[in-house]
């Protein structure tokens, strides 16, 4: 037996990557002229840094940093720029802003990881058991506690998690990606910052967790009551069975949606986690750059998040299509 | 000849926690190896819980109030849900009346049918692959190697209704029940399923429990006709012995409302109505059910239900049964 290999659709991935490319462009394009739109430019914070007003030096910075040209050629070099992946330079940081954007990238990466799993895992269990016992106690429990996670701001989950299981219990640290101090290496450092991520991780995926518990359930329901979970029943296959292979698969559709829209905007996803838990990512890095007025490293995370949604985007949709035989990607 | 496999007793189903709200109130009938009952009878008289009651399947809503079914002398355990997996495909198989709504949209229909062997049989992978294959050509289904790959969607309602019927034999079960298994199909496609479906009966010798309403359909493919009428049985008989010799008015009304049944399905003979409506299942009147339809109606019919009656294999529950037979 040989399953029929679909072809894989290039024409949909050519056509879904030029319109991913123009949206890029037109999102640079419009940050660009944001970053006109703010007083003063980097020629002035330089100097000011410097702690000079000294006309002929701003002019020489300017034409330095080819400020002094027109609009048009100055977009076009920035546009060079963002293609090279260099987003210029950060005063508060004194540090190159891809630089200082990729160096937070792991720690992020890893909490929103840990947190979309354990979200995606506890959201399916949760939610098929929920529907498998609709409108009796599983299901009152689970329903309940899912509307009241939901209702809950999560920074103040988190910072009921640090007093609980950090400060009252001793469990995990409080804050902090691992203990700098201790110098650990190997997997000394690793099993450091799990420890460390124990409590981010769970406050951050307990936000999505509820809503993937709802919408998993909602799915289970509508699905449980079509006509071929009847007949699959009547061919004698477990309920287990029919709820995990056969509903579950169907129901699972919404939430593939919803995931990549979550992974896809992990950059900001996780701005109030990781300023309550001190977690070194770019979320946090994100908030500084807004209390600190940091314009250009703010609006370069935010061009690369987009980056980011249109990605994910294009991967849900052929994920979609690998789920759901009936769907055509055109 | 009378070799009952499947026998229902007494049959009352309820809707949950009301036992006064009665959707089957008391059937029995039987069905012998090999042979194909009809079960006829207006939209809610109970056909489809008859059937799913047999299967286990009764949804959620109804129960069963008491009865006994029976399968080859053993009771069947309908509300032991486990105990009933190793009924459903294996020995009993059911065809349901949507086939476009009746395979999961996911998996390529191969793959479900050969989930059902799977569920029943040891055997290994490659073994119960080639007995899909075999299902599928026994079915009449073109490229059976290629089709099993297809999903539901690239399929046609016929040959759709095909690998449900796949599915329901794939075990080779010795009764299958089929509820209104074509009334979703074009009308040259239900001549073709109903053929199949009487060919495999021949080459499997499974008995077959055909809900419909079709009458035409009836006088084609059935051995015996049971006729429901809101949740009673009205009468049962041979085929011919029904059509020549009906004995309850509802059963002369249905036969009368269609002008040839023996050349009905030509002419697309469903069961017409009958003046007047079919009371409701809350309705706890005393007499035949059937009683204000009913031209021959006494006030001994309104007063008490008539017991079945037999003259050999005809049975019926009538107070003043029809005699003259039809012409
Ligand atoms: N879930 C349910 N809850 C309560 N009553 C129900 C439920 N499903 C069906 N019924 C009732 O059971 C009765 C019998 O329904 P059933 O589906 O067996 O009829 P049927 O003879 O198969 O009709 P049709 O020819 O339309 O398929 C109907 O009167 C209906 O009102
Ligand atoms: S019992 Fe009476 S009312 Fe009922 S069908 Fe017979 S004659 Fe009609
Ligand atoms: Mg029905």
């Amino acid at each position: 037996m040989k399953p029929i290999r679909r072809r894989f659709p290039w024409a949909f991935l050519a056509k879904r990557v030029a319109y991913g490319a123009l949206a890029m462009l037109a999102i640079a394009i419009i940050n660009f002229f944001l970053l006109k739109l703010a007083p003063g430019d980097a020629a002035e914070a330089l100097a000011g840094q410097a702690g000079t007003a000294d006309p002929a030096y701003i002019a020489q910075l300017r034409a330095q940093f080819g400020l002094d040209q027109p609009l048009l050629s100055q977009l076009w070099a920035f546009l060079v720029r963002l293609a090279t992946l260099d987003l210029g330079y950060s005063y508060v940081f004194n540090e190159r802003v891809s630089v200082l954007i990729f160096s937070r990238m792991p720690a992020t990466l890893m909490l929103m990881g840990a947190a979309i799993v354990i979200a995606v895992i506890g959201g399916i269990v949760f939610g098929v058991t929920a529907a498998r016992y609709a409108n009796r106690w599983p299901d009152r429990v689970i329903s309940f506690v899912a509307l009241l996670l939901y209702g809950t701001p999560p920074y103040w989950i988190g910072l009921m998690m640090i007093l609980i299981f950090a400060v009252t219990l001793g469990w995990t640290p409080t804050s902090g990606m691992e203990n700098v101090l201790a110098f650990n290496t190997g997997w000394d450092r690793v099993a450091d910052i799990a420890h460390h991520l124990i409590l981010p991780a769970l406050a951050q995926s307990i936000f999505y967790l509820a809503i993937y518990i709802r919408l998993v359930r909602a799915g289970m329901l509508e699905v449980l009551s079509l006509d071929f979970i009847r007949v699959a029943r009547a061919k004698g296959i477990s309920e287990r069975r029919l709820s995990y292979r056969h509903a579950l698969r169907n129901a699972v559709l919404p939430l593939v949606t919803v995931v990549g829209t979550n992974v896809g905007n992990f950059l900001g996803g996780a701005v109030l986690t990781e300023t309550v838990f001190s977690w070194p990512g770019v979320g946090r890095l994100m908030f500084d750059a807004m209390f600190q007025r940091d314009l250009n490293l703010l609006l370069s995370i935010l061009v690369l998040s987009s980056f980011f949604v249109i990605l994910a985007n294009l991967i849900v949709d052929l994920l979609y299509a690998v789920i759901n035989p009936t769907v055509e990607l055109k | 000849m009378s070799n009952p496999i499947l026998q229902v007793e007494n049959l009352q189903i309820c809707v949950r926690k009301k036992p006064g709200v009665l959707i089957l109130r008391g059937v029995s009938f039987h069905v012998n190896a090999g042979e194909t009952l009809a079960i006829v009878g207006e939209s809610g008289c109970g056909k489809s819980m008859t059937s799913l009651a047999i299967m286990g399947l009764l949804p959620d809503a109804v129960e069963k109030l008491s009865g006994t079914i029976r399968f080859k002398g053993r009771e069947l355990p309908i509300t032991d849900n486990r105990a009933m997996r190793k009924v459903r495909a294996a020995e009993i198989g059911m065809v349901f009346q949507e086939p476009m709504a009746a395979l999961d949209p996911l998996y390529p229909v191969g793959k479900q049918v050969l989930e059902v062997i799977e569920e029943h049989e040891k055997l290994p992978r490659a073994m119960a692959w080639a007995r899909v294959i075999d299902l599928l050509t026994k079915v009449d289904l073109p490229n059976p190697e290629t089709l099993a790959w297809s999903y539901p969607h690239k399929l046609s309602g016929g040959q759709l209704q095909r690998v449900v019927i796949a599915m329901a034999l794939a075990c080779n079960p010795d009764v299958l029940i089929a509820d209104e298994p074509t009334t979703a199909l074009d009308v040259t496609v239900q001549a073709q399923i109903m053929r199949l479906l009487k060919r495999l009966q021949r080459d499997t010798g499974v008995a077959i429990v055909l809900i419909t309403h079709n009458l035409g359909l009836v006088a084609h493919t059935a051995d015996r006709v049971m006729v429901m009428y809101a949740g009673n049985k009205a009468e049962e008989a041979p085929t011919r012995d029904l059509f020549l010799n009906p004995r309850h008015p509802y059963t002369r009304g249905l036969l009368d409302a269609t002008p040839n049944p023996e050349r009905a399905s030509a002419q697309g003979g469903v069961l017409r109505e009958i003046p007047g409506t079919v009371p409701s299942i809350a309705d706890p009147m005393p007499g035949c059910r059937f009683a204000p339809r009913c031209p021959n109606a006494s006030d001994l019919c309104h007063a008490r239900f008539p017991d079945p009656t037999y003259e050999g294999a005809h049975g019926y529950a009538c107070h003043h049964p029809v005699t003259d037979a039809r012409v």
